[in-house]
């Protein structure tokens, strides 16, 4: 929890920042000015999902990096746990490959930018076999998602998207994918530890 | 292909769930706020024609459907542990070549998740949490059997509903102290969720560990 206090203190300066540089502005105004009122707070949720976004990208890409090249394709059913429910689950490279895919999915939604022609499934490009190129994949998944919370503005935070079968509003989008990241993000955690690695986040803690 | 089942579930699962939010929001005449600078329906200019349009979308809605997801998800993982494997950890099993020293358990895992939830969104809302969450990575001492974790659970939920139905796009940047230290309303409720299913994500391999498929992956019945 640690790194949470420390992400979130993190979080609430860059606010106070903003927060700071805003009070150039009347702290009441005499006058009505719309804008004035709703800019800084749709900026502050855009910075929101920036946050969020930079905080799973740390976690994920940490862990990615932390599985040696040669255990990339392990799964927990080669340990052959007794009594273990380990059948077909995905490697630790389609938990990431998985997690880059959905990135993709949805946070192109936001921006507007065209799939990756080579994503076929939910496991990304089946080209993509080694660490480094997978890592990289997952690298540039993050920098959609960046460019995604940017696009949130005053006028388009809660506009309806497609989202899978349905639609769902700009905000909703961008921080479920944050969410299914760090879904996966707790598997790959186990994988590490299965591997005798402790996961970079939790290193250095009692 | 078994990952492309998963998938298919995966959508099916929350289209499911959207349709039924939606139709619940439509039946409860959930209050619409609006964006700010989005303009609001005008219904004043048609008084006599109360039609039931769709809602629009709201911060408040947004956020609270994360929560709901996640309710379901944590708490059927929670709940399909059995209670003689409540306290299991990994450490004990001694897998070869893994280090699992001084991990969480199971119940540690609930526990710590539902203190962090009443840590957020607690602080969102202003209310106290009735119970101890001082400690934010154990929780309350007095909460120890399954029953009563899996309660401790629920009400931190509870919490995270009334947290997300009080944003507005007038308070979600107001900052709130958590426990965590100062952040935004909208951050707090948001990460909350976030931070559950990086845990979720965890307690899903202890399942796997002791033969338990989680509930969420498991086959769903064609219809």
């Amino acid at each position: 929890m640690k790194h949470v206090r420390i992400f979130l203190l993190m979080v609430a300066l860059t606010f106070a920042v903003g927060a700071f540089a805003q009070a150039g502005a009347p702290a009441k105004s005499a006058s009505p000015a719309p804008q004035a009122q709703t800019a800084p707070e749709q900026a502050s949720i855009a910075s929101v999902v920036d946050s969020q976004i930079s905080q799973y990208e740390k976690n994920v890409v940490g862990v990615a990096e932390a599985m040696p090249d040669d255990k990339y394709n392990f799964t927990p059913s080669s340990l052959k746990i007794p009594g273990a429910a380990y059948d077909n689950v995905r490697t630790f490279a389609e938990l990431v490959k998985h997690t880059a895919t959905a990135n993709y999915r949805f946070w192109t939604t936001l921006t507007g930018d065209k799939m990756p022609a080579n994503i076929k499934g939910p496991n990304g490009p089946d080209e993509l076999k080694t660490k480094a190129e997978i890592v990289k994949f997952l690298k540039d998944s993050f920098e959609v998602g960046h460019r995604a919370a940017k696009t949130i503005t005053a006028q388009n935070t809660l506009e309806e998207l497609p989202f899978f079968r349905g639609t769902q509003p700009r905000l909703y989008i961008a921080t479920a994918t944050v969410i299914h990241a760090a879904d996966e993000y707790g598997q790959m955690v186990e994988y590490l530890r299965m591997n005798g690695i402790v996961p970079p986040a939790s290193r250095g803690r009692m | 292909m078994v990952n492309d089942d998963k998938e298919e579930r995966f959508l099916m699962k929350y289209v499911k769930l959207f349709c039924l939010l939606l139709i619940a929001a439509l039946s409860t005449g959930m209050q619409a706020q609006t964006g700010g600078s989005q303009p609001a329906q005008p219904q004043a200019a048609s008084p006599a024609q109360p039609q039931a349009a769709k809602p629009a979308p709201s911060i408040a809605s947004s956020v609270d459907r994360e929560v709901t997801i996640l309710e379901r998800e944590f708490v059927s993982v929670a709940e399909a542990m059995p209670e003689d494997k409540f306290n299991f950890t990994p450490e004990g099993m001694n897998i070869q070549g893994s280090d699992y020293k001084k991990v969480r358990t199971f119940a540690e895992q609930v526990k710590h998740v539902a203190t962090a939830n009443y840590g957020l969104w607690a602080a969102v809302t202003g209310e106290k949490p009735p119970y101890d969450v001082s400690d934010d990575e154990k929780g309350p001492d007095s909460v120890k059997t399954r029953a009563e974790i899996i309660k401790f659970l629920k009400d931190s939920f509870a919490a995270g509903h009334r947290a997300a139905q009080s944003l507005t796009p007038e308070n979600s940047s107001e900052t709130v102290t958590t426990f965590f230290g100062p952040t935004p309303k909208i951050f707090a409720a948001t990460f909350a969720v976030a931070h559950a299913f990086d845990h979720y994500g965890q307690m899903v391999e202890y399942l796997r560990m002791n033969g338990i498929v989680p509930p969420p992956s498991r086959p769903q019945p064609k219809k």
